[in-house]
Protein backbone atom coordinates (compact mmCIF):
# COMPACT_ATOMS: atom_id res chain seq x y z
CA UNK A 1 0.00 0.00 0.00
CA UNK A 2 1.73 3.30 -1.02
CA UNK A 3 1.87 6.67 1.02
CA UNK A 4 -1.44 8.05 -1.49
CA UNK A 5 -3.62 5.30 -1.01
CA UNK A 6 -2.82 5.51 2.48
CA UNK A 7 -3.26 9.32 2.39
CA UNK A 8 -7.09 8.38 0.79
CA UNK A 9 -7.89 6.28 2.77
CA UNK A 10 -7.65 8.21 5.48
CA UNK A 11 -9.10 10.90 3.40
CA UNK A 12 -12.23 8.78 2.85
CA UNK A 13 -13.03 7.91 6.67
CA UNK A 14 -12.66 11.56 7.12
CA UNK A 15 -15.60 11.92 4.47
CA UNK A 16 -13.27 14.16 2.32
CA UNK A 17 -14.27 14.50 -1.04
CA UNK A 18 -11.04 15.45 -2.39
CA UNK A 19 -9.95 11.73 -1.74
CA UNK A 20 -12.64 10.18 -2.91
CA UNK A 21 -12.63 12.02 -6.19
CA UNK A 22 -8.63 10.83 -5.91
CA UNK A 23 -9.72 7.30 -5.79
CA UNK A 24 -12.30 7.26 -7.91
CA UNK A 25 -10.00 8.79 -10.69
CA UNK A 26 -7.11 6.08 -10.03
CA UNK A 27 -9.91 3.17 -10.07
CA UNK A 28 -12.65 3.80 -12.51
CA UNK A 29 -11.26 2.72 -15.69
CA UNK A 30 -9.39 -0.23 -14.03
CA UNK A 31 -12.86 -1.04 -12.37
CA UNK A 32 -14.89 -0.34 -15.29
CA UNK A 33 -12.53 -2.24 -17.66
CA UNK A 34 -13.31 -5.44 -15.22
CA UNK A 35 -16.90 -4.62 -15.35
CA UNK A 36 -17.43 -4.13 -18.78
CA UNK A 37 -15.07 -7.08 -19.49
CA UNK A 38 -17.19 -9.48 -17.17
CA UNK A 39 -20.95 -8.36 -17.94
CA UNK A 40 -19.76 -7.50 -21.97
CA UNK A 41 -22.82 -4.53 -21.49
CA UNK A 42 -21.08 -1.02 -21.65
CA UNK A 43 -24.98 -0.21 -20.16
CA UNK A 44 -24.65 -2.58 -17.37
CA UNK A 45 -20.89 -1.69 -15.97
CA UNK A 46 -21.87 1.59 -15.99
CA UNK A 47 -24.74 1.31 -13.31
CA UNK A 48 -22.44 -1.88 -11.77
CA UNK A 49 -19.81 0.84 -11.67
CA UNK A 50 -21.72 3.28 -10.41
CA UNK A 51 -22.77 0.53 -7.25
CA UNK A 52 -19.21 -0.28 -6.88
CA UNK A 53 -18.78 3.75 -5.79
CA UNK A 54 -21.81 4.19 -4.13
CA UNK A 55 -20.53 1.48 -1.49
CA UNK A 56 -17.62 2.80 -0.89
CA UNK A 57 -19.09 6.33 -0.62
CA UNK A 58 -21.23 4.71 1.70
CA UNK A 59 -18.89 2.36 3.76
CA UNK A 60 -16.16 5.29 3.90
CA UNK A 61 -15.97 6.13 7.46
CA UNK A 62 -16.11 2.39 8.64
CA UNK A 63 -12.98 1.66 6.57
CA UNK A 64 -10.22 0.15 8.01
CA UNK A 65 -6.73 2.05 8.19
CA UNK A 66 -5.20 -0.90 5.93
CA UNK A 67 -7.74 -0.56 3.91
CA UNK A 68 -6.42 -1.67 0.28
CA UNK A 69 -8.63 -0.10 -2.31
CA UNK A 70 -8.19 -1.56 -5.57
CA UNK A 71 -8.77 -5.09 -3.58
CA UNK A 72 -11.41 -3.75 -1.60
CA UNK A 73 -13.59 -2.00 -5.05
CA UNK A 74 -12.78 -5.32 -6.92
CA UNK A 75 -14.58 -7.32 -4.36
CA UNK A 76 -17.70 -5.05 -4.87
CA UNK A 77 -17.52 -5.05 -7.90
CA UNK A 78 -16.96 -9.07 -8.23
CA UNK A 79 -20.06 -9.49 -5.77
CA UNK A 80 -22.16 -7.03 -8.25
CA UNK A 81 -21.16 -9.15 -10.85
CA UNK A 82 -21.82 -11.95 -9.16
CA UNK A 83 -25.32 -10.66 -8.63
CA UNK A 84 -26.11 -10.08 -12.00
CA UNK A 85 -25.62 -12.81 -13.56
CA UNK A 86 -27.62 -15.03 -11.22
CA UNK A 87 -30.35 -12.34 -11.71
CA UNK A 88 -29.96 -12.48 -15.60
CA UNK A 89 -30.02 -16.28 -15.00
CA UNK A 90 -33.30 -16.31 -13.25
CA UNK A 91 -34.97 -14.06 -15.66
CA UNK A 92 -33.71 -16.20 -18.56
CA UNK A 93 -35.52 -19.18 -16.74
CA UNK A 94 -38.79 -17.55 -15.62
CA UNK A 95 -39.01 -16.02 -19.50
CA UNK A 96 -39.01 -19.84 -20.36
CA UNK A 97 -39.01 -20.65 -24.45
CA UNK A 98 -39.79 -16.61 -24.81
CA UNK A 99 -37.40 -15.64 -27.05
CA UNK A 100 -35.00 -13.59 -25.75
CA UNK A 101 -32.81 -10.92 -27.59
CA UNK A 102 -29.78 -12.28 -29.25
CA UNK A 103 -26.80 -10.29 -28.08
CA UNK A 104 -24.88 -8.50 -31.05
CA UNK A 105 -22.06 -11.09 -32.15
CA UNK A 106 -19.56 -8.07 -32.52
CA UNK A 107 -19.50 -6.35 -28.96
CA UNK A 108 -19.03 -3.12 -28.14
CA UNK A 109 -15.94 -4.06 -26.72
CA UNK A 110 -14.76 -5.83 -30.23
CA UNK A 111 -15.57 -2.69 -31.57
CA UNK A 112 -12.86 -0.50 -29.89
CA UNK A 113 -9.97 -3.29 -31.16
CA UNK A 114 -7.69 -1.36 -34.10
CA UNK A 115 -5.98 -4.46 -35.53
CA UNK A 116 -6.97 -8.17 -36.36
CA UNK A 117 -4.62 -9.05 -33.49
CA UNK A 118 -6.74 -6.83 -30.23
CA UNK A 119 -9.78 -8.28 -32.30
CA UNK A 120 -8.89 -11.86 -31.54
CA UNK A 121 -7.51 -11.43 -28.22
CA UNK A 122 -10.54 -9.81 -27.15
CA UNK A 123 -12.60 -12.35 -28.46
CA UNK A 124 -10.73 -14.71 -27.40
CA UNK A 125 -11.24 -13.08 -23.63
CA UNK A 126 -14.84 -13.15 -23.68
CA UNK A 127 -14.51 -16.68 -24.92
CA UNK A 128 -13.81 -17.56 -21.68
CA UNK A 129 -15.89 -18.93 -19.04
CA UNK A 130 -16.47 -16.07 -16.31
CA UNK A 131 -14.80 -18.24 -14.28
CA UNK A 132 -11.72 -18.33 -16.07
CA UNK A 133 -12.15 -14.44 -17.21
CA UNK A 134 -11.97 -13.14 -14.28
CA UNK A 135 -8.93 -14.37 -13.07
CA UNK A 136 -7.37 -13.46 -16.04
CA UNK A 137 -8.42 -10.06 -15.92
CA UNK A 138 -7.90 -9.76 -12.49
CA UNK A 139 -4.13 -11.12 -12.64
CA UNK A 140 -3.24 -10.53 -16.14
CA UNK A 141 -4.87 -6.78 -16.99
CA UNK A 142 -4.76 -5.95 -12.92
CA UNK A 143 -1.57 -7.12 -11.85
CA UNK A 144 -3.40 -8.40 -8.83
CA UNK A 145 -1.23 -11.36 -7.42
CA UNK A 146 -3.21 -14.55 -7.14
CA UNK A 147 -3.27 -14.55 -3.24
CA UNK A 148 -5.14 -11.39 -3.29
CA UNK A 149 -7.43 -12.25 -6.33
CA UNK A 150 -8.22 -15.43 -3.92
CA UNK A 151 -9.25 -13.06 -0.78
CA UNK A 152 -10.99 -11.03 -3.59
CA UNK A 153 -13.30 -14.09 -4.99
CA UNK A 154 -13.04 -16.37 -2.31
CA UNK A 155 -11.48 -18.44 -2.94
CA UNK A 156 -7.86 -20.26 -2.40
CA UNK A 157 -4.45 -19.46 -3.99
CA UNK A 158 -4.30 -22.70 -5.32
CA UNK A 159 -7.78 -23.03 -7.14
CA UNK A 160 -7.11 -19.60 -8.56
CA UNK A 161 -3.92 -20.42 -9.73
CA UNK A 162 -5.31 -23.18 -11.31
CA UNK A 163 -7.90 -21.22 -13.14
CA UNK A 164 -5.14 -19.04 -14.05
CA UNK A 165 -3.51 -21.85 -15.66
CA UNK A 166 -6.63 -23.18 -17.68
CA UNK A 167 -7.36 -19.77 -19.06
CA UNK A 168 -4.09 -19.52 -20.15
CA UNK A 169 -4.34 -22.73 -22.01
CA UNK A 170 -7.92 -21.73 -23.19
CA UNK A 171 -6.57 -18.32 -24.88
CA UNK A 172 -3.73 -20.03 -26.38
CA UNK A 173 -6.15 -22.31 -28.19
CA UNK A 174 -8.51 -19.23 -28.98
CA UNK A 175 -6.24 -16.96 -30.42
CA UNK A 176 -4.12 -19.65 -32.29
CA UNK A 177 -2.00 -18.04 -35.23
CA UNK A 178 -2.89 -14.53 -32.95
CA UNK A 179 -0.70 -16.29 -29.68
CA UNK A 180 2.35 -14.93 -28.94
CA UNK A 181 5.41 -16.84 -29.91
CA UNK A 182 6.36 -18.08 -26.39
CA UNK A 183 2.68 -19.52 -26.00
CA UNK A 184 3.11 -21.60 -29.01
CA UNK A 185 6.38 -22.89 -28.02
CA UNK A 186 5.11 -23.88 -24.06
CA UNK B 1 4.26 -22.96 -14.10
CA UNK B 2 2.00 -20.25 -12.19
CA UNK B 3 4.43 -17.77 -12.43
CA UNK B 4 4.74 -18.23 -16.22
CA UNK B 5 0.94 -17.90 -16.43
CA UNK B 6 0.77 -15.12 -14.98
CA UNK B 7 3.83 -13.48 -16.77
CA UNK B 8 2.37 -14.34 -20.46
CA UNK B 9 -1.08 -13.30 -19.17
CA UNK B 10 0.70 -9.58 -18.01
CA UNK B 11 2.67 -9.93 -21.76
CA UNK B 12 -0.72 -10.86 -23.70
CA UNK B 13 -3.38 -8.19 -21.61
CA UNK B 14 -0.84 -5.27 -22.61
CA UNK B 15 -2.51 -5.67 -25.89
CA UNK B 16 -6.18 -5.25 -25.05
CA UNK B 17 -7.53 -2.45 -26.06
CA UNK B 18 -7.84 0.74 -23.59
CA UNK B 19 -11.40 1.53 -22.51
CA UNK B 20 -13.05 4.14 -20.16
CA UNK B 21 -16.15 5.79 -19.69
CA UNK B 22 -17.58 9.22 -21.36
CA UNK B 23 -16.22 11.92 -19.53
CA UNK B 24 -20.02 12.99 -18.80
CA UNK B 25 -21.07 9.86 -17.44
CA UNK B 26 -18.00 9.54 -15.35
CA UNK B 27 -18.49 12.36 -13.74
CA UNK B 28 -22.21 11.84 -13.01
CA UNK B 29 -21.13 8.56 -11.76
CA UNK B 30 -18.35 10.63 -9.25
CA UNK B 31 -21.07 13.04 -8.33
CA UNK B 32 -23.96 10.53 -7.42
CA UNK B 33 -21.43 8.69 -5.40
CA UNK B 34 -19.56 11.70 -4.17
CA UNK B 35 -23.29 12.62 -2.65
CA UNK B 36 -23.48 9.85 0.05
CA UNK B 37 -19.79 10.25 1.17
CA UNK B 38 -19.90 9.18 4.79
CA UNK B 39 -23.81 8.93 5.08
CA UNK B 40 -23.83 5.10 5.95
CA UNK B 41 -26.06 1.98 4.08
CA UNK B 42 -29.35 3.54 2.59
CA UNK B 43 -32.19 3.50 5.14
CA UNK B 44 -34.13 1.22 2.71
CA UNK B 45 -32.08 -1.21 3.31
CA UNK B 46 -32.85 -1.96 6.75
CA UNK B 47 -36.62 -0.65 5.94
CA UNK B 48 -37.16 -3.18 3.37
CA UNK B 49 -36.37 -6.43 5.50
CA UNK B 50 -38.14 -4.69 8.52
CA UNK B 51 -41.53 -4.44 6.41
CA UNK B 52 -41.24 -7.95 4.85
CA UNK B 53 -40.55 -9.20 8.49
CA UNK B 54 -43.78 -7.49 9.71
CA UNK B 55 -45.52 -8.54 6.02
CA UNK B 56 -44.25 -12.48 7.71
CA UNK B 57 -45.40 -12.11 10.66
CA UNK B 58 -48.88 -10.84 10.34
CA UNK B 59 -49.58 -13.50 7.55
CA UNK B 60 -48.30 -15.92 10.49
CA UNK B 61 -50.64 -14.30 12.95
CA UNK B 62 -53.39 -14.41 10.22
CA UNK B 63 -52.98 -18.51 10.24
CA UNK B 64 -52.59 -18.70 13.65
CA UNK B 65 -55.80 -17.23 14.34
CA UNK B 66 -57.71 -19.33 11.25
CA UNK B 67 -56.68 -22.35 12.65
CA UNK B 68 -58.17 -21.72 16.67
CA UNK B 69 -61.19 -20.35 14.20
CA UNK B 70 -61.73 -23.91 12.71
CA UNK B 71 -60.71 -25.76 15.93
CA UNK B 72 -62.78 -23.51 18.32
Amino acid sequence: MDADERAWVEGLRRGDSAAFDATFAAYRKRVYGYLVRMVRRRDVAEDLLQETFLRLAQHANRLAADTRLGAWLFTVAHRLVVSWSRAQAVRAQLAGDIPQRTPDPRSPLEALADSQAQLALERAFAELAPTYREVALLVGVEGLAPAEVAEILGHTPEAVRQRLARARTQLAAALGEHAPATWRTS
Amino acid sequence: MTTSDENQLHEISRELPAIDLDTTTAERIARRARHDLGKGPPRRRLILPIIAALVALGYALWGILKLIELLG
